[in-house]
């Protein structure tokens, strides 16, 4: 019987190069690797099929480094393994283990028994919380769901849910941090933290994966909005409700320095609105004014912009929280128990510093405001239903009379004048991101931001 | 909290694509009310500072100090200035700063320690101390008698006698900073130490102050002598082997071609910085020729793949004249420094503003010309907002004014007293901070402080900037100065108009024929280029960049 980590150490490098290649999790495509290096390989089971948890490192011609989690199960090549195989050494198959039930169940397993392994440089560390369900029928099906742009998850038995981050970065993942302050707390309104598991050591700290419950016969917040626009409305006040209590208790522990609300800094609305301001004018630069699409606010850049500062002239105040960081309807689902707030891990684009970072609450507000946007002409794209009239009206209107009953009302400036300009002034911003994006990638859409821009100078119309 | 999870970006050619902004902690916020600037505030600034682009903080130094020199004359080389906090919180601001994706290096003198430093004290009390080697001792002042007086303002020999030690005691800067010994081998040793100390606190490299005057060898000049590289490549080495990704700045004021020695074979300094380039932009300025930068820039040697030049319009110093003929310095003593109280040693004391009359086309040309040379660029605290200086205060002094935040009183730059700062914030009606702020400036989207901002963020767009070549085009009119970069498939086009009145050139691009010039800050595309010498006209000390753009969809007339 060959040793499972030397097989893996020995994994052919073009083999493994073209393998992460294809990946979707793999974010630097564009950039040319010059190499990839597994820098630890911890076995995780030594009986077949065997279990290894790999960190590979991306090098990249310019010397900068990426780092990724692979979890490679190892079965005797006459098995004929067949999912997710990446090579053959020495008469064994090695596969990505997240395709493979039996492996990703080890990995539940090590959590459940808080199982540390050792590696050459460092140690991985299995965690689970106490009092947490993490009892799963023996018979349960193993299954994975699906890809995203940072991570891998598996199901189990529609009662636990692995989410297992393949590129990694220095520091604890927000999505372990936030769920893990939230389910302490007890907030009712995610589906809590079960476990974890972290490595530590000479290469970097950093969370590997985070097991929550499964939240079986829940339904998508987006899907369900675009399914029934109508029967969305009376939902969306419980919504705001929800986002209020989550804002209330991020920023209710003064005593954890990670969290803890911040008093927001002399020149902290001047820089946020100097940003805005820049990216609008950057955003016109670029504007073919003969698109139809872009009528409402072709020729418009000055009035954006003087609206803009009009909105700025706020005084500082409110606080700086934790937040979520993505805010949308994608990231909600409503399950028996009302609705539930989803996916924690921020912006995947964004380092994990900046997502760690303390902002205003009401940007998590303008996401989701943002959201519902989407939501009406989404509605109208791909299920042919044509929004009411005034819908967006009246969602924004109930979600935020929602959310104002329940957030803590000294995190946000004081004033409803000042609240509704910093609101404004978060959805200018994400308006012209989401314009850029749509123009670059999603020219169908572009609609959508522009009536949003559009919205916001019409304010002030009619002010 | 500064452990291997915490800062983990490898990339060991960071310093070739930054820009960098150098920092007086003394005069940039005051955290605890004291009137004096610590690390708590400049803590506090540092989401300004990633907002402005800044990639790597450089700090004056903060160590513990009796201040006769700025700070340059260190006591103890583990421990800050008082004033300037504790060393917990020169660790939880770099921790901070890396949070933000922005790097710190800070000086560090090795050549000299204050008088005051303990290692002196004890050197002086007895030929049989231990470290009575430390520094260089002589009975007679008749020894390296060739190395030249650096500061002639206030020294009159190199040698100062000591009572105490009944001996002569070597110095190449002020009396007060006594040189230290690098041919005793524990001094080597101490100083890696030192070195080791702040890298694993987290700094990201060191400026190596006054580093050519390291060893004294009879015959010599005593500068940059073979066995200052031999140490610094030790330096390096050590380094290199348990810190990775940290750089190594050198401050040697010399001639290009000496100054290159600085970086070996690319295994000694990462970054030099090219002083000689410095006086010839103002001189080209003044002159309205692009003659003198043409020529300092054809003088300059290559350097290795890994080095890079350090550039700077100002720093915390006089703009040195001592990398200048005598003829071109009386011109610029001439053009720049026209009150007697302006000069400085072999130099001006005075701002980037106020050196050009505070004239923004002039502030914004002479940023795109440093922006647009090989080499990572070094702002200077304040020419951001264009800080003016007062030159009634005491040697550099007055460059070193409080950072002019707000409107409000003291420039909210300190919530004390007004007669608690370490030094008056300027009030004058041109540059006082009435009218000169950050938070003004913010506010106005027309400001120099917003330019900056979008110039530094266009830079960096552009790795061009930071690993491309320069190929100067000298054009026949001689007030403009034009250059391509080149790395990969950007091409780069500079051109500058250094004249104060319009002009009109014709460039020789033929090279590129068939690539559109595409000016990079409005994006306008300009004719293509063609066999003929293309023609620009330019504004008075105006200035274009293009990216010379290959058009996929015309097929080329030789297809």
């Amino acid at each position: 019987m060959g040793d499972a980590r030397a097989a893996v150490i020995a994994l052919p490098e073009e083999r493994l190069h073209e393998w992460v290649l294809e990946q979707r999790w793999f974010a630097s495509k564009a950039r040319e690797v010059a190499q990839l290096n597994v820098l630890e390989a911890v076995t995780l089971r030594e009986s077949p099929p065997k279990l290894v948890l790999a960190l590979v490192e991306a090098r990249f011609q310019t010397g900068t480094h990426e780092l990724y989690q692979l979890p490679l199960g190892l079965r005797r090549v006459d098995e004929g393994w067949d999912e997710g195989v990446i090579a053959e050494v020495d008469g064994w198959t090695i596969y990505d283990a997240l395709a493979d039930g039996a492996q990703a169940g080890e990995l539940l397993e090590r959590i459940r028994g808080s199982a540390d392994a050792s590696g050459e440089h460092g140690d991985l560390r299995f965690r689970s919380v106490a009092g947490a369900a993490t009892g799963v029928a023996g018979n349960a099906d193993i299954r994975p769901v699906g890809v995203e742009q940072s991570n891998s998850s598996v199901v189990f038995g529609d009662e636990l849910i692995l989410k297992v981050f393949r590129r990694l970065e220095p520091g604890v993942n927000p999505e372990l941090e936030l769920l893990r302050f939230l389910s302490t707390r007890r907030f009712p309104h995610i589906a809590p933290l079960v476990g974890w598991y972290e490595y530590t050591g000479r290469l970097m700290d950093a969370t590997l994966a985070t097991l929550q419950e499964y939240l079986s016969g829940a339904r998508d917040g987006w899907e369900l909005c675009l399914d029934d626009l109508d029967g969305f409305l009376p939902r969306a006040r419980a919504l705001g409700v929800v986002s209020g209590e989550l804002h209330t208790a991020l920023g209710s522990d003064l005593g954890d320095p990670d969290f803890a609300p911040e008093q927001p800094s002399m020149e902290n609305l001047s820089l946020l609105t100097a940003t805005v301001d820049e990216e609008i004018e950057r955003m016109f630069v670029d504007l073919d004014t003969e698109d139809p699409a872009l009528a409402p606010i072709a020729g418009r850049a000055q009035d954006v912009r003087e609206r803009l500062q009009a909105l700025s002239h706020i005084g500082t105040g409110g606080r700086l929280i934790r937040t979520h960081g993505d805010f949308h309807l994608g990231q909600t689902m409503l399950t028996d128990r009302g609705w539930v707030i989803l996916d924690f891990e921020g912006e995947p684009a964004r380092p994990l510093f900046e997502r760690r970072r303390k902002r205003s609450p009401l940007r998590d507000v303008a996401g989701m405001l943002r959201s519902f946007a989407y939501a009406a002409s989404a509605a109208e794209q791909q299920r042919g239903a044509t929004a009411p009239e005034s819908w967006e009206d009246r969602a924004r209107e109930a979600f935020l009379e929602g959310y104002f009953e329940t957030v803590d009302a000294t995190l946000l400036p004081p004033g409803r004048d000042a609240v509704f300009k910093l609101l404004s002034v978060f959805e200018l911003e994400k308006a012209v991101y989401e314009l850029r994006y749509e123009l670059n990638n999603r020219p169908d859409w572009v609609g959508i931001p522009v009536a949003g821009i559009a919205r916001l100078l019409e304010d002030r119309e009619t002010a | 909290m500064n452990g291997p999870g915490h800062w983990f970006e490898a990339d060991p050619l960071w310093f070739k694509t930054s820009v960098f902004y150098e920092i007086h902690i003394r005069g940039f916020f005051d955290g605890n009310g004291d009137g004096s600037g610590d690390f708590r505030g400049l803590t506090e600034k540092l989401d300004y500072l990633q907002w402005l682009g800044v990639d790597c903080i450089w700090l004056l130094p903060f160590y513990k100090s009796p201040l006769r020199d700025g700070g340059y004359d260190i006591a103890d080389y583990y421990e800050i200035h008082p004033d300037y906090g504790v060393v917990e919180d020169v660790r939880d601001f770099i921790e901070q700063a890396h949070q933000r994706g922005v790097r710190v290096i800070a000086d560090l003198v090795m050549n000299h320690t204050s008088s005051e430093h303990s290692w002196f004290q004890e050197s002086r009390s007895s030929p049989d101390n231990p470290k009575r080697d430390w520094y260089v001792w002589s009975d007679t002042v008749h020894r390296y008698e060739d190395a030249r007086i650096i500061f002639v303002d206030t020294e009159t020999s190199n040698w100062t006698w000591d009572e105490q030690a009944r001996a002569y005691y070597w110095h190449r800067f002020f009396s007060h900073q006594p040189d230290l010994n690098f041919d005793n081998l524990e001094v080597q040793a101490a100083m890696l130490e030192v070195l080791g100390f702040w890298l694993e606190l987290g700094l990201d490299g060191v400026r190596l102050d006054a580093v050519p005057y390291l060893f004294e060898r009879d015959g010599t000049i005593c500068e940059n002598l073979p066995e200052t590289h031999a140490y610094l490549k030790r330096v390096r080495a050590e380094i290199d082997a348990s810190y990775p990704d940290r750089v190594l700045l050198a401050e040697a004021n010399q001639w290009p071609a000496d100054v290159v020695d600085y970086y070996g074979d690319g295994d000694e300094c990462q970054m030099c910085f090219h002083f000689p380039v410095m006086p010839r932009m103002f001189m080209s300025l003044r002159r309205e020729e692009a003659k003198p930068m043409y020529e300092i820039l054809a003088q300059t040697p290559e350097i290795p793949d890994n080095c890079q030049w350090g550039l700077f319009l100002r720093n915390h110093d006089e703009l040195t004249l001592e990398m200048v003929t005598d003829e071109e310095r009386d011109y610029m003593y001439t053009e720049y420094a026209k009150d007697p109280r302006m000069k400085l040693n072999v130099g001006i004391r005075r701002r980037l503003a106020p050196l050009l009359d505070n004239g923004r086309d002039e502030v914004e040309l002479m940023h795109a010309i440093l922006f647009s040379l090989p080499g990572s660029p070094v702002l200077y605290y304040g020419d951001e907002i264009a800080m003016g200086d007062n030159v009634y205060l005491g040697d550099r002094d007055g460059v070193r004014t409080p950072m002019q935040w707000t409107g409000d009183r003291n420039g909210g730059f300190s919530r004390a007293d007004f007669a608690q700062l370490y030094a008056p914030p300027l009030m004058d009606p041109v540059y006082g901070y009435q009218a000169v702020n950050v938070e003004a400036q913010l506010r106005t989207p027309t400001s120099l402080l917003r330019w900056l901002r979008r110039f530094i963020s266009l830079r960096k767009e552009h790795p061009v900037f930071g690993f491309g070549t320069f190929e100067p085009l000298e054009p026949s009119n001689p007030r403009i100065f034009a250059h391509v970069r080149r790395y990969e498939d950007d091409v780069m086009l500079c051109v500058h108009n250094l004249a104060r009145s319009a002009q009109a050139v014709e460039l020789d691009l033929s090279g590129f024929k068939g690539r559109h010039p595409e000016e990079i800050f409005g994006r306008s595309r300009f004719p293509a280029i063609g066999e003929l010498p293309y023609l620009l006209t330019l504004a008075p000390r105006g200035f274009y960049w293009f990216q010379l753009v290959e058009d996929d969809d015309e097929v080329d007339d030789d297809g």
